[in-house]
């Protein structure tokens, strides 16, 4: 079952890393997201810091949805969702390695955009900034599972993009709120004593949305 | 194209709505407070709650209609699950609505950012996306299937939206009927389960003329299709 699903995300990876096509795109349009977010909202230091975890937050969600639309947009190229779907295996194995591949993708973006935005909003490098490691995880594979069954479901519509988002943003809020909440738990310093259960909490409903998406994804490739 | 049930049914609807106005603003007491605008706007507590409780029970209805069309694929579940997600959506708006004209005169705001409100929203803005969806794509199998799985995973994330903003500090007032701290006074339940009964008789005159509609709509477009082969 694994083997389809690393042939998927091997061939993402390798056409990602040929074009750069959706890192670039995610990375200068986070970049103008914080630049614009200046322009528009003109706040002092202070009420910065409080906003920063939201804005970061923004940034990796507008951002994903680059990574999401282009996910399955190339695979319309070429009739390519027809050939997965006669691909004699299952749509689960096919869900995970798209899941996969646009994961990883989001999670390198992430990881390239986060120095910018150490040194814009000018943070403090503590040892607890670590503890960002596992939010930033757990939340971005909560937008990435739903948002890869969601892509492959808007994927067949005239209106892609939009419609992603209007299906994903709402069905993802909760994701979002309990991350933001997290993160800014973790840039103001002061790990409270529910900064566990959240995470754990999170880490459930990755858990419900990918089972779920699994599952499902059966129904979305046939015709 | 109306049966005789369905015009029984909206002479019922008629009396029934009818008497539930004369009820809440004639014959059950004014709840005790201090603002006198309060008093008034109270009133629409009757028809705000019976709406949102038959929206639940609308966006549950696509759930199960969802999940019995992936498994039997029968294209009246595809329509049942549609037509409620529709009705659904109406009775949301009208909660969002009412919901608003008392928060004005009491709270002195039409709107706050509070957890009860947010999740109201996002909850419409989730059936919204999936009516959406229905519009964007061509009538067909693809279309049943990809709606059928928004509609189950929509209805799965429903108590989690709720869940998730539930630690918000909230206004809202509390949910009175679940409480166990008393309640509702005898008159007031009474009342609300009256204009709860009037509202769900309301949905199911809804969804017998919409699925009669989407039916209707079936058979002339197949119609349609037969004279373009000829």
């Amino acid at each position: 079952m694994l083997k389809p699903s690393l042939a998927i995300v091997q061939k993402d990876l390798r056409m990602e890393f040929r074009s750069k096509e959706s890192i670039l795109a995610m990375w200068i349009f986070s970049l103008l997201i914080f630049v614009i977010f200046n322009f528009t909202f003109e706040v002092s230091r202070l009420v910065m810091l409080e906003i920063a975890p939201g804005l970061l937050w923004v940034a990796f969600i507008f951002s994903g949805m680059f990574g999401l639309n282009h996910s399955f947009a190339v695979e319309r190229e070429n009739g390519n969702l027809r050939s997965m779907a006669l691909m004699p295996v299952t749509g689960g194995s096919i869900y995970l390695g798209k899941f996969l591949s646009v994961t990883i993708i989001m999670l390198l973006f992430e990881t390239l955009i986060f120095p910018i935005f150490v040194i814009f909003y000018d943070l403090q490098l503590t040892a607890t900034l670590f503890l960002l490691i596992p939010v930033i995880l757990a939340g971005t594979i909560g937008f990435t599972s739903l948002g890869t069954i969601l892509s492959a479901v808007s994927v067949h519509t005239r209106n892609q993009q939009i419609l992603l988002s209007l299906l994903l943003w709402p069905l993802v809020s909760p994701i979002i709120i309990w991350s933001v909440n997290l993160t800014s738990m973790v840039l103001a310093g002061e790990i409270l004593t529910n900064f566990l259960p959240l995470l754990i909490r999170i880490i459930a409903f990755d858990v419900i949305f990918f089972t779920i998406s699994f599952m499902l994804f059966d129904y979305i490739l046939e015709d | 194209m109306k049966t005789l049930i369905d015009k029984i049914i909206l002479v019922i609807l008629l009396l029934a709505f009818l008497t539930s106005i004369f009820l809440i603003f004639a014959w059950v007491p004014p709840i005790k407070a201090s603002n006198p605008a309060e008093q008034i706007a109270q009133r629409i507590f009757y028809y705000h709650v019976p709406s949102a409780w038959i929206g639940f029970l609308a966006f549950f209805v696509v759930f199960i209609g969802s999940i019995a069309y992936l498994w039997k694929r029968e294209r009246k579940y595809e329509l049942l699950s549609v037509a409620s997600a529709e009705i659904g959506v109406l009775f949301i708006t009208l909660v969002l609505l009412t919901g608003p004209v008392w928060a004005k005169p009491v709270w002195g705001i039409w709107w706050t950012w509070d957890a009860r409100l947010t999740s109201s929203l996002v909850l419409w803005l989730i059936y919204v996306a999936y009516l959406m969806l229905r519009r964007y794509l061509p009538d067909g199998n693809k279309r049943a299937n990809l709606s059928a799985v928004v509609g189950i995973i929509g209805f799965i994330d429903v108590p989690i939206v709720y869940y998730s903003i539930r630690w918000w500090e909230t206004q809202h007032p509390k949910a009175v009927m679940a409480s166990s701290e008393g309640g509702l006074a005898a008159p007031m339940f009474f009342v609300f389960m009256f204009s709860l009964a009037a509202f769900t008789l309301l949905y199911v005159y809804f969804m017998r003329v919409r699925y009669k509609l989407l039916v209707m709509e079936d058979s002339i477009n197949k119609q349609i299709k037969e004279m373009e082969i000829l």
